[in-house]
């Protein structure tokens, strides 16, 4: 598999590498649905790739790497759950038109009761889905007000709905709840491990090239040694993403996992923003960019405090009543 | 391939059953560092009875031919019985066998490796007083007079060499051209003539270090591995030895004994304490992804992809993750972690939680400092500069 996650993720960064760092949102998505990606997990009987948790996350780092705009994470949290959905009208049309780029809303905001807040780019979806764990809706969306965020890659909206139809009740709804959640986390995950990967790397060819005191910044032990640091950081992020981008990890596992990932990215964004000095400061360098999307990551899906509470309590548990 | 032919989950069923009957389980009961030495004899004893011993030994030897795989199985195994660690027996079968190996003549192979499981012990003699990172900077001096070297000087930082027969000994030959280029590497009786080894006592009150004092000692030219010179070559193979099994090995059981933090919040009356939970829930996270780390090194290492600096990455996360288990456990602890307890000896986990505490420092310090570490990473992995080699005081 881990063959299969390097070409995958090859493929994603050659298709996006032409584009450079936060290319055109209506291209990207495009070519993300002409490569059939946003339906790379879902089953091949509904039309999708059938590739697994693994080749989510593999995408997923590298649109985090290229700070890709867009609602792919939710799109493709949409389609999971559209797939697994009982209950819904026209569902191979339907599965079969988000997979090709048709959108579905899905909202990001842990602390939305509603599932109308912090929908990405709402006003081009027709339908939002409302992921509650004793029911799941889908509903028309009737209006969609943009709050821009700070983080200038995802175009936030709240939306108003229309009359939902229910797609899930009772203990179907509560196993979809959980499986969007888990696919949510890990593609947070993905995302904040492929964007601290970019970060740092930026970072390390900044202090390559900059030149004080006669030699490179790269050259003073005090800069080296925290570069190090931050590369230990993401390497146990990514080695604790591919140990649980399966489809058999809890809820709880890719809660903690999208905390220490999410944290990582924060941490990263923030030192490389420091060791870029003034022109990290200004508009035109991208490293703010990261920085952005960092923060946004780490306040998405249930915040770090959220997560590493519940997996201390699942910890203190007796195991039948863990929270898994 | 059925779960009950496949070769690893055979040798795991199997060593799981043998684990069960002939684990010692009063090992942490050991009351002195010597007592604590004798379980480790018996122990190492017993595993090489059963094969487990040396299971990364070709395969001419009892218990080795096994597959890196292999090798992984039986560490996660003796992690998972909470089987003592080979501690007394670890430079022996690893340092001892690498050199001898990849670098020692017939001869020296043929009267040293059998006595090895016999249970010879060997101990390093590499680092010194003025060279511990910098360690081409040794100064103890080998000088050839015949048929032997006549060696003066002193190491330190010799783990368990108070209880040694035998020393791996880098020492200088010659001062001329590049440090590393005057050292030569030699097979050291420690019951020599002139050979003086005194523990060093650590601040939790273990003895696991030891120096070692070098007074005219007399090395037969025939125990010297190499050419003369070749020392820092030969010290690499024994450096090389051991990769990742241990951080793996280690990693797992922090990762078990994360039940002695679980067990300090509740019986502390703090399970609805929330920032207690997060730093707790935090640890649980960084432990795990430790083990990530090390098991991917591993597997990174089965498809000869390794790349420099891995090694560093696994070892500094794994130092930090345990100072941070210790740190959290002393703060749970409260008073009652200031009060004196005896430590255990050969448990980095142990609960004593001032004694975990310094004991970390074992990791953070020895076989190449964190700040080593740091300096490869950067350096040689992410491309950044070399220091320039000279220094003078501006």
């Amino acid at each position: 598999m881990t063959i299969a996650r390097d070409e995958l993720r090859d493929a994603t960064r050659k298709t996006l590498g032409e584009a450079g760092l936060m290319p055109d949102a209506g291209q990207s998505w495009q070519l993300l649905a002409e490569l059939g990606w946003f339906g790379l997990a879902a089953p091949e009987a509904d039309g999708g790739l059938g590739l697994g948790a693994e080749a989510v996350a593999a995408v997923h780092i590298e649109l985090g790497r290229a700070l890709v705009p867009g609602a792919a994470i939710a799109q493709m949290t949409a389609i999971a759950v559209l797939c697994a959905a009982p209950d819904l009208p026209d569902r191979d049309a339907r599965i079969a038109a988000a997979i090709a780029g048709e959108r579905v809303a899905l909202s990001l905001d842990p602390a939305d009761a509603t599932g109308l807040l912090g929908l990405v780019d709402a006003d081009l979806a027709r339908e939002v889905l409302l992921v509650a764990p004793d029911r799941i809706a889908l509903a028309p969306i009737e209006q969609a007000t943009g709050r821009p965020a700070w983080d200038l890659s995802r175009r936030l909206f709240d939306g108003t709905a229309g009359p939902a139809t229910v797609i899930a009740t009772g203990e179907a709804a509560r196993a979809i709840h959980d499986l969007a959640t888990r696919r949510l986390l890990l593609a947070l995950s993905a995302d904040a491990v492929g964007g601290a990967e970019a970060a740092l790397d930026m970072a390390v060819d900044y202090l390559k090239t900059r030149r004080q005191f006669d030699r490179p910044l790269a050259l003073f032990q005090a800069l080296k040694h925290r570069v190090a640091d931050l590369k230990i950081a993401v390497a146990a992020a990514e080695a604790l993403l591919w140990s649980r981008a399966g489809d058999e990890a809890s809820l709880v596992q890719l809660g903690a996992l999208k905390a220490l990932a999410t944290t990582t990215y924060c941490r990263v964004a923030e030192e490389a923003v420091q060791l870029h000095g003034g022109i990290g400061l200004t508009r035109e360098h991208p490293c703010h960019l990261f920085l952005k999307r960092a923060f946004l990551n780490a306040a998405l899906g249930g915040d770090a405090d959220h997560w590493t509470e519940r997996a201390a309590r699942a910890a203190l548990a007796p195991p039948s009543t863990a929270d898994r | 391939m059925s779960a009950s032919s496949d070769p690893l989950a055979v040798l795991r069923r199997e060593l799981r059953a043998w684990l069960a009957a002939h684990r010692p389980a009063d090992w942490r009961e050991a009351a002195t560092h010597e007592a604590f030495v004798a379980s480790q004899r018996a122990w190492f004893a017993r595993l090489v009875e059963a094969g487990y011993a040396i299971p990364h030994w070709p395969a001419e030897w009892p218990g080795g031919g096994r597959s890196l795989a292999e090798q992984k199985v039986i560490y996660e195994e003796l992690a998972r019985a909470d089987a003592p660690r080979l501690l007394l027996s670890f430079v022996s079968t690893y340092h001892a066998f690498a050199t001898l190996h990849e670098c020692g003549s017939a001869e020296q192979q043929a009267r040293y490796l059998p006595g090895i499981l016999r249970g010879e012990t060997w101990c390093q003699g590499f680092s010194e007083p003025g060279a511990g990172s910098d360690l081409a900077a040794v100064r103890t001096r080998a000088e050839r007079q015949g048929d032997v070297y006549v060696v003066n000087g002193q190491k330190v930082w010799s783990t368990m060499a108070q209880y040694a027969d035998r020393c791996l000994l880098l020492a200088r030959t010659s001062s001329e051209g590049a440090k590393q280029a005057g050292l030569t590497y030699f097979l050291m009786d420690m019951k020599a003539p002139g050979v003086t080894v005194r523990p060093i006592h650590q601040i939790q009150g273990d003895e696991e270090f030891a120096e070692i004092f070098l007074d005219n000692v007399a090395i037969p030219v025939s125990e010297r591995v190499g050419a003369e010179g070749d020392g820092w070559a030969v010290a690499q193979a024994t450096l090389s030895s051991e990769r990742g099994l241990t951080l793996m090995e280690l990693g797992y059981r922090m990762r078990g004994a994360l039940d002695r933090i679980a067990d300090l919040i509740l019986a502390g009356g703090r399970a609805d304490d929330a920032g207690v939970l997060r730093d707790f829930g935090a640890l649980g996270a960084q432990v795990d992804a430790v083990c990530a780390l090390a098991d991917q090194f591993l597997e990174s290492r089965m498809a000869g992809t390794e790349q420099v600096g891995d090694a560093s990455i696994v070892k500094n996360a794994y130092s930090r993750a345990l100072r941070a288990y210790a740190a959290l456990g002393v703060r749970l602890g409260g008073i009652d972690a200031q009060y004196m307890a005896p430590i255990t000896y050969g448990d980095l986990n142990s609960g004593n939680w001032m004694a975990d505490f310094m004991n970390s420092y074992a990791w953070t310090i020895a076989g190449g400092s964190e700040e080593v570490q740091r300096n490869i990473i950067a350096e040689r992995m992410l491309g950044m500069p070399r220091e320039p080699k000279g220094w003078t005081l501006a």
